[in-house]
This record gives structure tokens, sequence and C-alpha cells, in this order.
């Protein structure tokens, strides 16, 4: 413990040296305006600044890099509240409360909740990432393709508790996720599905488009066929932070969604998106008032933004402990440090002390950063919301086909997103939910190949499910929770999302 | 014909001919492009930025990387395939780029491209792939791993960057070259194929030197074999199949630079000639150093030669895989 203290000293002499301190600050903001453009996420950010930084000293790089990362993840958050655009792919659920939040006039306190969130996330997911990386790393690594396929079960559970209207729409809209999530090259004998001689759908759907597509594009098409226009709403200053009740409702989801977060972030392959996916439902589950979701609950943006930002420490586990790239962000890291000289795995803090802990430190001093640079920005954002929809729309649209466009340089993409818009406000004139498709999309393709791979690995055999710990455990809990929510279709009781659709009605 | 409309013709003639004769004369007026059909951090990502910036400080005009991914490398590669070819428009591609026209012949499409569409400027780096395997399994060499294989077909599991993948044909080239069945476990890329093996889920991977390297000397892989007509520098001790009596189990992870098929001689003839200048930059040097991948440098007739034996190497390795079934 001492040891570490001592090395964290050393890490923040490195941090907060003025050079590294200014590329994490560049880093920070790059990230925040990374996050804030509709579909650029962290990877198309780091990708596009990596051959920037080729000439750096590899601390400075590393930091700055690491910097966009999680900048983008602060940053994502903004235009999924006030517009309902998600800014990276991790923001998706974010959209539907945060969205209903600025709706009722609360999108600066959404804003405020949400970087509070990301900085306690992200501070405590550091202090987890110093302390526990080699233990965690290891354990992270005997998750094998049937580990990874009970855990993507449970990824379908939370399917349950994601939507407010009818479960039956739910699914439906989730069977349409995974049949989309079905288009592409099977990675198991190559053969090209669905992709009709396009060869970019060889790759399937990417989630960027048909997120944006299904709630962006699907927003702006909705308002535009409305006969009068939204009315502009007018933040005022006071309303800007959070009430003490938001505060309180959010305290419980920002520290769920941070351990839940680091947990999804060090196994290998998983994805931010699915953190924040699962810390809905979770928060959803656990609320006393599960009938607000979706029409602007705190914990809605508490929990998901937390998990997603806290993913990202845990993200950086695997690679700096064992130089194992745990996911498309971390991959680009690693080869950005293999660029500079620096072969990260189990010798790196022996080997460089300096490098290591002054990134761990820098970590700490680029939240901080991040949150003393959104928090007043905060009253800036709110007031695009006074920006008449005339004139912010088509300019949402454009950066939206911008951004969708940059993330791969492929028009495909862009028709993807157009058509995925259209698809989304037909679905929400019909009363559909989109999430769920979305949720389908990522899924459909891990399932797919976690599966395939653990019966090639068994030679067929299904019995591999059951002979490993971690995957029996896993499959047990998730057909616990199976049955448990059949209890409620035996006992033909109400439960709150059958009182829901009754009141809805008697309201309509 | 009137005399107007000879004239007009001529005009027409002259116009169309006009930018071709400038490029010709200027090359290159304008940014060249090179297009890295992988994301980036991968091999072609990291080989082409610094022969871009080697270029660039040669041609003194801008030279960009632009990542074209998808399918596999197909989609970057058909965008060059078909790009106006007038050199401004490169592709940095690997091995992947003879293998990809004949997984498609095997499954009766019309292929995404094919490799005489393109002419080669440079081989840039030629990497052997090296065998490796957890370092608590039992197999001390080469010969204890084909020998176990042997006795036990379809037993012994491998991962791979993707079916028809550079690292599954690896595979499939020592398979078909030693007479064993192997058990393939395809993953998506490279860095998910070693996290299995470094998580122990399977027994065996044909992987770059570079990214197995840490780990063979922290402990956790042993290095038994390589596919490199010689022995891979940093692996002193690890023999080449060559060597063990398998000489068609000869494999490279290779990178090159090529230009679309009609791209004009004299532009050609500047291209390689930049190319071959910029390799010996000092810069460009350390930037494959750090990379650990050694600078293998192939024009002309030799990378010519190279690459039709190697096209024809993969491409019998690929009709032998064959379709793959799945269960």
């Amino acid at each position: 413990m001492l040891e570490t203290l001592h090395n964290l000293a050393i890490g923040f002499s490195v941090a907060l040296s003025p050079p590294v301190l200014l590329y994490a600050f560049v880093g920070c903001v790059i990230g925040t305006l990374v996050g804030v453009l509709p579909g650029v996420g962290p990877l198309a950010g780091i990708s596009l600044l990596l051959p920037a930084t080729f000439g750096m000293d590899a601390t400075r790089a590393i930091v700055m890099l690491a910097g966009i990362y999680y900048g983008a993840m602060y940053g994502g958050s903004t235009t999924s509240i006030l517009m309902r655009i998600p800014g990276e792919a991790a923001s998706v659920m974010t959209c539907i409360d945060g969205y209903a939040m600025a709706r009722k006039g609360r999108a600066g306190a959404a804003l405020a909740i949400a970087a509070v969130g990301s900085y306690v996330a992200g501070s405590a997911s550091v202090i987890g990432l110093m302390l526990l990386a080699p233990p965690l790393a290891a354990f992270a690594l005997r998750f094998g393709p049937p580990e990874y396929f009970a855990l993507l079960l449970f990824g379908l559970l939370v399917l349950a508790y994601m939507s407010s209207g009818s479960m039956l729409k739910s699914l439906a809209m989730a069977a349409l996720g995974l049949l989309l999530g079905m288009v592409g090259i099977d990675q198991m004998s190559g053969y090209f599905r669905f992709a009709y001689g396009v060869v970019e759908l060889g790759d399937g759907l990417g989630v960027v488009p048909v997120a944006v597509g299904l709630f962006g594009v699907a927003e702006i098409l909705a308002t535009a066929g409305q006969p009068v226009p939204p009315k502009v709403i007018e933040p005022r200053l006071r309303e800007l932070l959070p009430s003490r009740t938001e505060w309180r409702q959010s305290v419980g989801p920002i520290g769920r969604g941070t351990v839940l977060g680091f947990l999804v972030g060090i196994i290998p392959g998983s994805a931010h998106i699915i953190s924040s996916f699962v810390s809905y439902a979770l928060e959803r589950k656990l609320s006393k008032h599960p009938e607000q979701f979706g029409h602007g609950a705190v914990a809605g943006v508490a929990g998901p933004e937390s998990a997603n930002n806290s993913a990202t420490s845990g993200a950086f586990v695997p690679m700096l402990a064992l130089g194992v790239p745990s996911g498309p962000i971390p991959a680009v890291m690693l080869a950005a440090m293999m660029v500079h000289g620096v072969s990260p795995g189990p010798l790196l803090i022996r080997q460089q002390p300096e490098l290591f802990w002054g990134f761990i430190a820098s970590m700490y001093v680029g939240n901080l950063v991040l949150l003393i640079l959104n928090l007043p920005l905060v009253g800036i954002f709110v007031n695009l919301l006074r920006v008449p929809y005339p004139y912010l729309y088509p300019a949402i649209l454009a950066f939206s086909i911008l951004g969708v466009y940059a993330v791969n340089g492929s028009v495909v993409d862009v028709w993807i997103m157009l058509g995925m818009g259209v698809l989304g406000y037909v679905l929400r004139k019909l009363d559909f939910e989109t999430a769920p498709i979305v949720l389908g999309v990522v899924l459909a393709p891990m399932i797919e190949l976690a599966l395939r791979q653990s019966l090639a690995m068994s030679d067929g055999h299904y019995a591999i499910f059951f002979q490993r710990p971690i995957a029996a455990t896993l499959l047990v809990v998730a057909a616990g929770m199976m049955l448990l929510s059949l209890r409620t279709f035996i006992r033909r009781g109400l439960d709150w999302r059958a009182r829901m659709a009754l009141a809805e009605k008697g309201e309509s | 014909m009137t005399v107007a409309r000879v004239v007009f013709l001529l005009v027409l003639v002259l116009m169309a001919a006009t930018p071709f004769a400038a490029a010709q004369e200027s090359f290159p007026s304008r940014p060249i492009t090179i297009v890295a059909p992988f994301p980036p951090g991968g091999v072609a990502d990291l080989t082409a930025r610094p022969v871009a910036a080697a270029m660039e400080k040669l041609l003194k005009s801008p030279v960009g990387v632009v990542n074209k991914t998808g399918a596999a490398g197909a989609v970057g590669m058909q965008s060059v395939a078909v790009a106006r070819p007038d050199g401004y428009t490169l592709l940095l591609a690997l091995s992947s780029i003879s293998i990809i026209p004949e997984a498609d012949k095997i499954f009766g499409r019309p292929p995404a491209f094919t490799v005489d569409q393109f002419a080669p400027i440079a081989l840039i780096s030629a990497d052997p792939t090296v065998l490796v395997v957890p370092a608590d399994k039992p197999w001390k060499t080469a010969k204890d791993f084909i020998d176990d294989a042997r006795s036990r077909p379809g037993q012994i599991s491998f991962s791979s960057s993707g079916v028809y993948g550079t690292l599954h044909m690896a595979m499939e080239l020592l398979s078909h070259a030693a007479g064993i069945k192997l058990r393939h476990v395809p993953h998506a890329g490279a860095g998910p194929a070693l996290t299995a093996i470094l998580g122990g889920h399977v027994d065996a991977l044909a992987s770059g030197p570079a990214v197995v390297l840490p780990h063979i000397k922290s402990g956790k892989l042993r290095a038994l074999a390589g596919w490199g007509d010689k022995r891979v520098a940093a692996l002193p001790d690890v023999p080449t199949f060559r060597e063990l009596g398998y000489p068609d189990a000869e494999f490279y992870i290779w990178a090159g630079l090529f230009a679309p098929k009609a791209t004009p001689e004299p532009v050609l003839a500047k291209l390689r000639a930049t190319v071959r200048e910029a390799v010996n930059d000092p810069e460009f040097k350390g930037a494959m150093d750090k990379l650990e991948t050694p600078i293998t440098f192939k024009q002309g007739e030799e990378f010519q030669r190279f690459f039709e034996t190697d096209a024809r190497r993969l491409a019998e390795g690929v009709r032998k895989v064959g379709r793959v079934d799945t269960k």
C-alpha cells in the first residue's frame, strides 16, 4: 500500500508537469468535442489523432489519447440529453430518460448529473484499475467463448426491463434487431449473408448508423411532422442545477453503475454499450417507481452514464496488465503504445514505472479537468435549445451525416442511418420503442459468434457450457431470472407494466 | 463534316488528353492517398503511416492515409481496384489481397476484385508467422506438436484472425504440409485470437512475431517454429518449418504498396523510385524498429516473383480448405 502511494506520488509528479498536463487537457477537450458530435465516438477520434502523436514523447501521446477516450464518454451524453441523438453509441440509453428530462425543462440537471456521475465513476474506477489490475486481468482472461455466451444471454434478459410499454412490442423490436444483426459476413464460414453484392454490408449494420438513425433522425422527422412546432424550451439559470431530490435519487445509480461498468469493461470483447444497457435495466429493476423510466427518471441518466465511464477504465485493465486488447479502442491504444516503443504487458509496470504511474495519475487529473470543463459548459449547451427548430434541426441532420460518414468513410453507412431514421419514425408512429432494436443489433453478432466458437471448441458438444464453472454459474443464474419473470405470468397478477398500460389506455 | 465540327472534336480530344499529360509531367500535383484496408493500429495502418510520412518528405507533396475498412479488407482493396488510375490513390495491402478473390471463387460469387487489377509498387515488409502454444502445454518442440496432432486428429485447437484470414491460412499450410488435422476456432481479428490463447481457450496460434514476443519473454507462451525461409531475428533458437522438413509450410504476413493496374508507367516509375528512397529514411527505419517489424524491401521483377509465388501458394491453400462446412 505504502509502495503504491509512493508510486502514485511519482505518477502525479509526471502527470502534473506542465507539458503532460497540457496534453491531458488537449485530449479532454478533443474528446469532449468528439463525443458531442453525433456519431463520432472515441474510436474514430483516437484513430484520427493517432498519427498526430507519432512525433511525441510516449507518455504525452498516451495521456492525450486516453484523454480523448474518456472525454468522449463525457461528451456523448450532451446531444443525447438535449436532442435525443446519441453522441456516441454508448449513450443510447441516456437518450431515453435524459431527453425526457430535457423536455420537462430539466436539461441542465440531466447534464450536470451525467457529468458528476461520469466524474465519480471515472475516478473510482481508476482506483480500481490501480489496486486490482493484475488479479482482475487474470480473471478476465478466463472469459472464453462459452463464458462470454452465457454473459450475453444475460444481456438478452435485460430486454424485459428496457421498455415501458407492451412486453410483446418490445420483444418484437428485439427480434427485429437480432435479425438486422444477422447481416454481414458469417464469421465461421466466410459466407456473405444478406449483403446483396454490397461489399460494405459485409461488416453488417454498424451500431452507430443504426442508433443515430433510430433515435436522432427519427426524432427530427417526428418533430417536423407535427402540425405545430413544439415550444422552444427556455432554460432559466436557477433550473440548471439538480435539485436535492434529484441528487438523492442519483447517488445509488452512480455507485452501482460505477461497479457494474468496471466489471463489464474488463471482460475482453465486451462493449461499453452493454454496460449502459445493463445498468439501465438494473436501475429499473431496483427502482420503487419503474413506471417513471422513459419519462425522465433521474436514475435512467445517472446509472448508464456512470457505467459507460467506468467501463472505460475497466477496459484498460487487461491492456495495461497483460498487453491484451479488450476491445477495438484499447486495441488502438495498444498499437499507439507499440508505435512509441512501449510494450504493454506484465513487464510494463516494472520496466517503465513513470509511464505507467504517470498514466494512472493523469487519469485522476483528466477526470477532474473534464468535470471542471463540463459543468460550466452545461449552461452553454442548454442554450442550444433556444435555437428555433427550423435552424437547429437541419444543422443537426448535417452533423449526423458528417459524423456517421466520418467513422468509416462509407456512404453506405449514411444510407443505413437515413433508412433507419425512416424506420424509426414509422415505428414511433405505431408506438414501438426502438431501444430494443439497438440492443439486438449489438448482441446478435456477438452471441452468434460466441455460441459457434464454443461449439467449435467442443467439436459440437453443448456440454461445454456446463463443464466450465463460470459459464455454468452464469447460465444457472440466468435461468433463475427467467423463472422469476415467468412467475408473474403464472400468478396472472398485474405488475407495474400492466398497470401502466391500463393507465395509458384510460388517458387516451 | 464541317470544319467547325472537326475543330470541336479536336478540342474535345485535346481537353481529354491534357490533364493526363499534365499529370505525367508534374506528378504529384495534388495530395496522394494511401488506402489502408484495415482499422487504425493494425499492421497495414502502422506500415502505411510511416511510409506516407517518408514519401511526403521526398515528394514535397502531401501523402495521407485513409482507413477504408470492412469485409476483412475487401472494401478498401476494391475501392482502389476501381479508383482512377492516376497514381493519386494507392493501396497498402497485406497477404490477404491474394486470398480474398480465391475465397470469393469458392463461394461462386463475383469477386470483389482480382489481383491483376493492381500494379505492384514495392514490398515493404514480410514477417513470417510463428507457431506459439501456451507454456503449460506439454509440447516442447514442433515435432512434439505435430506428432501429437497426428495421433489425435481434430483434437488440438487453434485460434485465428478469421476464416480464410492470414493466421488461418498459415495454419492450414502447415496442416497440409505435415498431414495433420487441427480444430479451427475463428475469432474476429488478431487481437481476440491472441486473447483466446492467453486465456488458455485454444491450444495453438500462428501469429506475427511482434505481438507475441512480450508474451514469449514473460513466459506465458512458447514458440515452437516459424514459417519463414530463415529464423526470426528476435527468436534465434526457434527453428523454421523448412529446417524441420516441411518446405511447403512457408507463410509471411507481408505488406506491399500497390497502384491501380492502368496507372501510367512514368507515374509508377516515380512512385517506385520514391518508395525505394523512403525505406532508407532514418525516421521510417525507426518507426518499423519500434514495431519490431524488419523491413524487407523488394521491387520490380523480384517483388512480382515473390507476389506471384505467394499468391499461388495461398490460392492452393484456400482451395484445399475449400468451403467451410459448419455444423
